[in-house]
């Protein structure tokens, strides 16, 4: 048996054998991807980008959420002045010292939603898919046309075999599990916050983002996919300040090795050269 | 100058005969591949380990309520903080990823194999140490993989018959995982990397003292032996080389390959995450563990002593092979056991990350593969003492020397 008969052996077994428990519990579509520009090995983040992302992240996320690790004096960096960002600290009532905690007292948000929504520093890193995920959650709602077919579906009590077939199509719903379809299309006409791409799908946050919800100071548009990209990638940032740090650290320490790792094996060969 | 202070010392510390008999002038095979780098790459990641652990704790704060928080201090606040633990954690992965391939290495070539008993138990030791020591410092970020992971592993000593309860609140300090548990492994991850350290030191003086097997498993002669320096401490930078920069690209470039984003969520007691994974390297035994769940009110138990079993059962692997050739180069029928149980790990491992209702492979639940897989890796110690007791395996004939 050799060993390359061994890997694709393994490999094989290991295509057939994805569990399929997860696809049939009802989980959710998976989630899209997206070119990240602070990605890779070369990826960093732009400053504009950052901008953008830090305005919706004052301005609609933090209605709700805090991004506890990041103070807003931290937000200079990326070109806001002093006085800007003073004045998205006293948004919040807090000062440019604070960190960036919510105007929303946890009680209130309890209330209002049943849960205390998360902190927002580690949510790029804290969730699987990263980055894709934080977009998704915030892309994942029914768009018009879909609320619309949602709406006036089940007027008489009954799901047609067409209705079944175009919602599970449209909400990743399993075509051939019509009960389920049905529960959803009752539960989502009952008001509660349907997402594509979340965990069982009913979430306790409604959409959050919608198109030209903010005004970018640079004139950039404000579409829904612009606005959670730019948001997300804020995200990522405050997840993790050091990102570009490491990066560039990092080239150096391998470009260092692979120097000193040539050199270590042209000695090692002529060492041994001597032996044979 | 030098060599006047060298005498002064030598005269009261020989320490240049011990330099000279077991660095420069100690006798190596000269036929050892690269499969004998991971020893000392094993070592490197020990001393990795140590120097970045101690800075760490200069910045971490064992206390339920701060741990969390601290480490991100570490990561943002503290400089150059983001590359220690970022080392750190790797630098786990690594560790076990070099014990690993070591440990197979040894299987492979029969390193456990007389005289060399009491070094390989050396180095199982070093291994049972090294799991504990891993498992502790997962807790110490106090994320939610961390509390979830120590409840369900510090739950299995309930197992234990009569105190077993008892046992539990005693290693908690308390009713729950909670911030006692995190105090004493705090403490205990910083005690027992010194005890590995001290193991190490023991498990290098019995390799001295019966030296290095070699890929062909037989005795040398002395023409067939080389001075470890330089061909070996060369040999061994160059591996380091190599190891380092793998090692490096994910420290800077994909840090969090190993970890679960869970553990970016801080612990909270009030809620189980949807799927409790243990680390990578402890999942084909945490796969053997819940294989065993058909003993109804003894499964726990049993499951227990399976998993502690699978890997305590490599201290008689020297007495259950009795085949005349040490090297599996030589054995045909020990080579293919070897390979499935190789393969075997992997399908536990990845049985270990599934969770346990997973149904796969059109409708087989995967605890019958956990369980199926579970009898093969026992398997591989008894049809190994199996075909060498009673000389169903015909060695092919070896050379005298090199």
């Amino acid at each position: 048996m050799t060993f390359n008969s061994l890997v694709k052996a393994t490999a094989l077994v290991l295509a057939l054998a994805t569990p399929q428990a997860l696809l049939a519990g009802g989980a959710a579509a998976p989630l899209p991807t997206q070119d990240w520009e602070h990605k890779g090995m070369f990826g960093e983040f732009d400053n504009n980008q950052m901008k953008r992302g830090a305005q919706v992240t004052v301005e609609v996320c933090m209605g709700c959420h805090s991004v506890k690790y990041i103070k807003f004096d931290f937000l200079r960096q990326f070109g806001f002045t002093e006085q800007e960002v003073k004045d998205m600290a006293e948004s919040q009532g807090q000062t440019k010292k604070s960190r960036m905690i919510s105007s929303m007292s946890e009680e209130d948000a309890k209330d209002s939603f049943g849960v205390i929504p998360p902190d927002l520093s580690l949510m790029t890193k804290a969730r699987k898919g990263y980055e894709d995920y934080t977009y998704a959650m915030l892309t994942g709602y029914l768009n018009e046309d879909e609320s619309e077919l949602i709406n006036n579906a089940m007027e008489d009590d009954a799901l047609s075999d067409s209705e079944i077939q175009s919602i599970a199509a449209k909400l990743h719903l399993n075509p051939d599990d019509p009960e389920k379809v049905k529960e959803v299309v009752t539960r989502i006409q009952n008001g509660e916050n349907f997402n594509k791409y979340y965990p069982g799908n009913f979430f306790a946050m409604p959409q959050p983002l919608m198109a030209d919800q903010v005004e970018y100071a640079d004139g950039t548009k404000t579409d829904l996919h612009q606005l959670a990209k730019d948001t997300t990638a804020f995200l990522a940032w405050a997840a993790e300040p050091t990102l570009m740090e490491r990066k560039s650290t990092g080239k150096g320490v391998l470009l260092y090795l692979i120097l000193l790792t040539a050199l270590l094996y042209a000695i090692k060969r002529r060492m041994w050269s001597k032996l044979h | 100058m030098f060599k006047n202070i060298m005498a002064w010392v030598d005269e009261r510390l020989p320490v240049s005969d011990l330099i000279k008999s077991q660095l420069t002038e100690y006798p190596a095979p000269k036929n050892l591949n690269y499969w004998w780098n991971f020893g000392s790459l094993a070592l490197l990641v020990l001393v990795i380990q140590l120097a970045t652990g101690i800075f760490l704790v200069m910045h971490y704060k064992p206390d339920a309520a701060l741990a969390f928080d601290s480490v991100e201090h570490i990561m943002r606040d503290v400089n150059f903080g983001w590359l220690l633990r970022y080392m750190h954690a790797n630098g786990a992965s690594f560790f076990f990823i070099a014990v690993y391939i070591h440990i197979l290495r040894g299987m492979y070539y029969g390193s456990y194999r007389k005289p060399r008993e009491i070094l390989w138990w050396f180095g199982i030791v070093i291994f049972f140490l090294l799991m504990g020591t891993a498992f502790m410092g997962y807790v110490l970020p106090w994320g939610q993989m961390s509390y979830w992971g120590a409840a369900v592993i510090t739950n299995l000593m309930s197992a234990v018959p009569v105190v077993g309860e008892d046992l539990v609140i005693w290693v908690w300090g308390g009713f729950s995982v909670g911030d006692p548990t995190l105090n004493r492994f705090f403490s205990l991850h910083y005690l027992m990397p010194f005890l590995v350290t001290g193991m190490v030191v023991l498990h290098l003086w019995a390799l001295h003292a019966v030296h290095s097997n070699n890929p062909d498993g037989i005795d040398l002669e002395k023409k067939d032996t080389i001075p470890f320096h330089p061909y070996y401490t060369v040999k061994d930078l160059y591996g380091v080389g190599v190891f380092l920069l793998i090692y490096c690209f994910f420290v800077f470039f994909a840090p969090n390959a190993f970890l679960e984003p869970d553990n970016y969520i801080e612990a909270n007691p009030m809620q189980t995450p949807a799927h409790i994974v243990p680390e990578w390297y402890f999942l084909p035994f945490y796969a053997i563990l819940r294989s065993i769940d058909f003993l109804g009110t003894f499964s726990k138990l049993a499951g227990v002593i399976a998993m502690i079993g699978s890997i305590a059962i490599l201290f008689v692997l020297p007495f259950l092979d009795r085949s005349p050739a040490r090297s599996f180069r030589y054995r045909p029928i020990s080579k293919v056991l070897f390979w499935i149980f190789f393969v075997d790990c992997v399908i536990l491992g990845w049985v270990g990350y599934n969770p346990s209702d997973a149904v796969v492979l059109g409708g087989i639940p995967i605890v019958y593969v956990g369980r199926a897989a579970s009898a093969v890796y026992f398997g591989y110690f008894v049809l190994i003492w199996i075909i060498t007791a009673f000389g169903i395996e015909k060695p092919k004939p070896q050379p005298k020397s090199l």
